[in-house]
């Protein structure tokens, strides 16, 4: 009997496939094609404090094997995720992890501090750093250790639920950024966030998103987010959770095996809102074909020699 | 909503450039609601291709659904080669529907280049219950039609070069015959097309205080909600609903037919620009 567990902290997950917060909507848009229940995990839709528009269109274009997204955060803002969406995780049996987004230290700990004051069942939060600072003049929180490492400690400070930092590849040593968070307190990592990218019309000379540079997601960046694991797992002794690109079970092992002790799915769900647990099943399938007893034996273990 | 994958029992082009799949999907079939809903097809197993491609639904036939594609770019292109035999996955059914009403409305229903799709299955749901209307579509030159211009049977059709049917645009068609109609009748209009027939048949309507019913397009990602990209602009004293606010609004599940009046198509960002290829 396979083993397909994991565990960060005290959060148990059944399997270690979850699905990437803005790839997923609330989780309840798909309840009529998939069981959620059979996820390791849900991470939702980043959350800000107010509610936000999201920016005008195009928002999307697709791109060799992947995808250009500038959605903007469009989200329904902290307050009605705590009314509209809290009591419907109760009933879940998964976990669900809420993504948090702030343009300000203190927004992030406002968001956190908020929905720590409800009663909720909610596994944890996931950090998204890959935000502007308005305080710094627009530095992304997650391009420096220091803002890393403070924004990190106020939260661990407010929560003693399994917190995430969501690691942007876009910095240019990731493995420091890691550890500051892991100097900080976070209860593990996950990479990556979309990579910047940008597409233009040669026909008509216009980007082909409304704000020129977005975040390029899918089968595209999936080495890039491998990598950036193989190297955090390297930098940090907490738990990585491997995201990009990934679309089958193959490339669950992949991620695993750079360090990863969970992965999120991402793009794919837009291609099939199913393809959590189709990846599930297969994840099954590889390891009853490579003896391999529980899935935890993969994490990090990547052969250097033969 | 669901997902099946369907058998092709025919793909064809119909018209240059115009191709008509049929598929038995059961499923999909028996929850369809009506004209303007659409389906959203994996068009490519590999991911040449990312996302799926929407389809508007152009009839549906116990567990047979039709589309009418338009050869634009790679992905109708792979669709085009498909045979019957081969199976398809689809997702769907999708989107709201026309709101048609009991009264005597006499409506007109305009359509043009890939707008074809749902206003021929209204058009033949509207047969069916014996509701009087006019059908008027358009092309670019009468290769591109597979209708027959019918006067008689209110069917109009428009050519830009005057190959066939009525020269010009669908758009002084529609305007004369509203005319007629509503010297005897309320009038609606249900239109489907690119963007500036679209503005063109709005601005008609706004003049003469009728209702217009419009079928939408815009760069879809999932057609299911959770990716958030498919927003159109709209007039800001609408109810929100399926988008997080009040601005925008996404087509594939508000929509993807809209009212004309509750959508602002002079926004600058109602453009078929960054269509898929």
């Amino acid at each position: 009997m396979v083993d397909l567990s994991i565990k960060i902290k005290n959060v148990e997950f059944s399997n270690p496939v979850l699905v990437a917060s803005g790839t997923f909507g609330y989780g309840n848009e798909v309840n009529e094609l998939v069981d959620v229940n059979r996820l390791g995990g849900i991470v939702t839709k980043s959350i800000t404090l107010h509610p936000r528009e999201g920016n005008p269109p195009p928002r999307m274009v697709e791109t060799p094997s992947g995808l250009l997204n500038s959605i903007g955060l469009a989200n329904i803002g902290v307050e009605r995720y705590i009314s509209e969406m809290l009591p419907y995780y109760e009933e879940l049996d998964t976990n669900v992890i809420m993504n948090i987004a702030g343009s300000s230290l203190q927004e992030y700990i406002t968001i956190l501090e908020r929905v720590e004051g409800t009663s909720n069942y909610l596994s944890g939060y996931e950090i998204n750093i890959s935000c502007p600072n308005v305080e710094k003049g627009g530095l992304e929180f997650g391009v420096d250790c220091d803002l890393t490492l403070a924004l990190t400690k106020e939260l661990r400070k407010r929560t003693d639920k399994l917190l995430i930092m969501k690691l942007s590849p876009n910095v240019t040593d990731i493995a420091s950024i890691a550890k500051a968070a892991e100097l900080g307190g976070v209860d593990a990592i996950s990479a990556i966030n979309t990579v910047v990218g940008m597409s233009i019309n040669p026909q008509t000379r216009k980007q082909n998103i409304f704000t020129g540079l977005s975040g390029l997601s899918g089968p595209a960046i999936r080495p890039v987010g491998v990598a950036n694991v193989y190297k955090i797992f390297d930098a940090v002794d907490i738990p990585i959770i491997g995201i990009g690109g990934i679309t089958s079970a193959d490339d669950v092992v992949e991620y695993l095996l750079a360090g990863a002790t969970a992965v999120q799915v991402g793009t794919a769900n837009f291609r099939d809102p199913g393809i959590g647990i189709q990846i599930i099943k297969q994840l099954f399938e590889y390891c009853e074909e490579h003896n391999v007893p529980s899935i935890r034996e993969l994490v990090g273990a990547i052969r250097d020699e033969d | 909503m669901k997902i099946e994958v369907a058998s092709i029992s025919g793909n064809k082009e119909i018209a240059r450039g115009i191709w008509k799949m049929d598929f038995d999907c059961p499923n999909i079939a028996n929850n369809v609601s009506g004209p303007g809903q659409f389906i959203n097809i994996k068009v490519d197993p590999s991911w040449e291709i990312p996302l799926r491609r929407p389809m508007s639904i152009a009839g549906v036939k116990g567990e047979k659904i039709t589309i009418i594609y338009k050869l634009f770019g790679k992905g109708t292109k792979m669709l085009s080669e498909l045979r019957p035999g081969q199976s398809i996955n689809i997702l769907g059914p999708l989107g709201n529907m026309f709101s048609t009403s009991d009264k005597d409305s006499f409506p007109i229903l305009v359509g043009g280049g890939v707008g074809i799709a749902p206003i021929l299955w209204l058009h033949n749901e509207l047969n069916i219950k014996s509701v009087s209307h006019i059908l008027i579509i358009g092309a670019t030159t009468a290769e591109e039609h597979f209708l027959q211009h019918n006067p008689n049977k209110n069917i109009f059709l428009t050519t830009d070069d005057g190959s066939m049917g009525e020269l010009g645009t669908v758009v002084p068609t529609m305007e004369s015959k509203l005319k007629e109609v509503t010297s005897r009748s309320f009038g609606i209009i249900y239109a489907c097309g690119p963007t500036p027939m679209l503005k063109a048949i709005h601005r008609i309507t706004t003049g003469y205080k009728i209702d217009c019913q419009m079928a939408l397009e815009s760069y879809m990602g999932c057609g299911i909600g959770i990716c958030q990209s498919c927003v159109i602009e709209r007039k800001n004293d609408s109810p929100k609903e399926h988008s997080y606010g009040k601005r925008f609004s996404l087509v594939c599940r508000d929509g993807p037919v809209y009212s004309a009046d509750k959508v602002i198509l002079s926004s600058r960002y109602f453009k078929v620009s960054g269509k898929k290829t």
